[in-house]
């Protein structure tokens, strides 16, 4: 095979994927759309809250944990080189700013990823190995509907929570650095912080964890649904969707963050 | 069972001509790559009849019956079932020929996350409103139906494998189906479960007077349960016919598969194994 040739066949891979993806993200839009708690198939909404305690609940004390770490780095990282300008102030709006826009989301995502991600790619390639996707099909229930919808519902709801909570960690560890560097209250360290940020950083920020949340989902069943054989191919689907994943998330980052960046200053 | 699914059963029922093909195969051709597992089939089962199909590993029996369930697309040909062309069909008319099929798979394919009741209840509650009390009470119905009672709680990992495919034809048969489709209803079962499945195919048919397709390499369970049978090769259908038929069918390849003659042996495999016993 020629190195055009072999070039020429990896782009084709990769937009037949694109191409995949997208046409799963609409398809299943109107399955999520139509799950609400009052009515509908009472099934549905029994599955969402089960997905939104695996994929939220379940997810909140290690996201925490990291994300308090993180801000905890970062303040410790920025108050050494601050501290040679007499600019330790400056801490505050640092991590402040940094959490809300930027890590928050993004450490929520990775620890989603890690946990719900890989976990959500291995439950529906060995439903498909094991037959019960194609019964799902045989039962006139579109595995979308079935499937993807809840936990889409689901991710939908958690990712936004838990960005705020793992923006609140982080902040949190912050406000420690302040009290025992700057001998500042966590109150006063809470208000100057909410003095800073903007509507801008707070809505950023959410919207990256949508968008994020939507990425993990759609590649995780994705990745599942495109399993042909044994059991053997579980395995490799759980390692793809989260390597496809963290790439995806990481570029979704690059392009929200340049959308505000130029449309809303 | 809601408004729409009976008058859609309705519809079927009238559009079925007495002896007309409930479910009919034309010209079905299906390829993997390279290799062409299904070449131009063409193949009609009967309203209230049982077929099974019969033929070597790897012939292509599997391969047929999703064709014939309309759970894959063929390459080229066509399926029509209960007067649908499946490919042809609508999203939506392809569901109300989905809600007239009960389909009970190799491996069972039983929701591991849900009890055996949630299973077979499950049909029901995606496709009728009926109440829940009303849900629980078919689906016990439906369980005593396959010989299982008291099992409502239990996870389909606490089954054992026989008690898992009965589970599975439960779920099939939540919605009273036309057509039930089984693929290898006793393998992996020892035979006294294996004739117990026998059995409650036999009753199936006797009572609810259902149109089966069934997809068996078990000769003894075959020529009991058939009405007709279809053996395949290679891709190809060898013979059609009644039991009787088919024993008494000229094509060697059926008569080999019928007396258990084995191919013959290739030269490669045999020095391999004559190198291990020395």
């Amino acid at each position: 095979m020629s190195f055009l040739e072999a070039v020429g066949r990896h782009a084709t891979r990769q937009v037949e994927y694109v191409g995949g993806l997208s046409i799963q993200f609409w398809q299943s839009l109107r399955f999520a759309l139509r799950i609400n708690p009052f009515s509908g198939r009472r099934l549905r909404w029994t599955r969402v809250t089960a997905q939104m305690a695996e994929i939220g609940v379940r997810s909140l004390p290690v996201l925490c944990l990291v994300a308090g770490a993180t801000g905890m780095i970062m303040a410790l990282q920025s108050g050494a080189e601050l501290r040679k300008f007499g600019a330790m102030e400056a801490v505050i709006n640092l991590v402040g700013t940094s959490m809300t826009r930027e890590l928050g989301p993004l450490i929520a995502a990775i620890v989603v990823i890690g946990r719900s991600g890989s976990a959500i790619s291995a439950e529906v390639a060995t439903m498909v190995v094991t037959e019960e996707v194609d019964a799902l099909r045989a039962m006139a229930l579109d595995p979308l509907d079935f499937v993807l919808a809840p936990k889409y519902v689901a991710m939908l709801v958690m990712m936004p929570c838990l960005t705020v909570a793992g923006v609140f960690s982080g902040i949190l560890a912050g406000g420690v650095f302040a009290y025992f560097s700057l001998g500042m209250t966590l109150l006063m360290y809470f208000r100057r912080t909410a003095a800073i940020l903007l509507l801008r950083d707070i809505v950023s920020g959410l919207v990256k964890a949508v968008v994020f949340g939507s990425i993990i989902v759609h590649v995780g069943c994705l990745e599942g649904f495109r399993v042909r054989g044994g059991p053997e191919e579980v395995g490799r689907a759980t390692t793809d969707a989260v390597v496809k994943s963290i790439f995806l998330v990481i570029l979704a980052d690059l392009i929200c963050t340049a959308f505000f960046y130029f449309f809303w200053r | 069972m809601t408004g729409d699914s009976r008058s859609a059963r309705e519809g079927l029922v009238r559009r079925q001509a007495v002896g007309e093909p409930m479910v009919r195969a034309r010209g079905l051709r299906v390829r993997y790559g390279s290799r062409e597992v299904l070449r131009g089939l063409d193949l009609d089962v009967y309203r209230e009849e049982t077929l099974v199909i019969l033929g070597p590993s790897g012939c292509g029996k599997s391969t047929l019956l999703r064709q014939l369930e309309a759970l894959e697309r063929p390459t080229s040909g066509s399926v029509t079932i209960g007067g649908v062309d499946v490919l042809k069909a609508s999203r939506r008319e392809l569901e109300k020929v989905r809600r007239m099929m009960g389909v009970s798979f190799q491996s069972a394919a039983m929701f591991n996350s849900m009890t055996v009741g949630d299973n077979v209840a499950l049909p029901l509650r995606e496709h009728t409103d009926l109440a829940d009390s009303t849900i629980r009470l078919m689906t016990r119905m439906k369980l005593q139906q396959v010989g299982l009672s008291g099992v409502e709680d239990l996870y389909p990992a606490q089954l054992s494998g026989g008690m898992r495919k009965r589970a599975s034809l439960a779920r099939a048969l939540a919605l009273d189906p036309e057509i039930l489709f089984f693929d290898e209803p006793s393998a992996g079962l020892d035979p006294i479960i294996g004739a117990g499945i026998d059995q409650l195919i036999l009753r199936l048919k006797e009572v609810f007077r259902m149109t089966m397709i069934i997809v068996t390499h078990e000769m003894q369970s075959a020529f009991l349960i058939a009405d007709r049978m279809c053996m395949l090769d290679r891709g190809r259908i060898l013979a059609v016919g009644t039991a009787e038929q088919i024993r008494k069918h000229p094509h060697p390849r059926v008569q080999q598969f019928l007396q258990r003659i084995p191919d013959p042996f290739d030269e490669g495999s045999s020095s391999y194994i004559t190198g291990f016993s020395g």
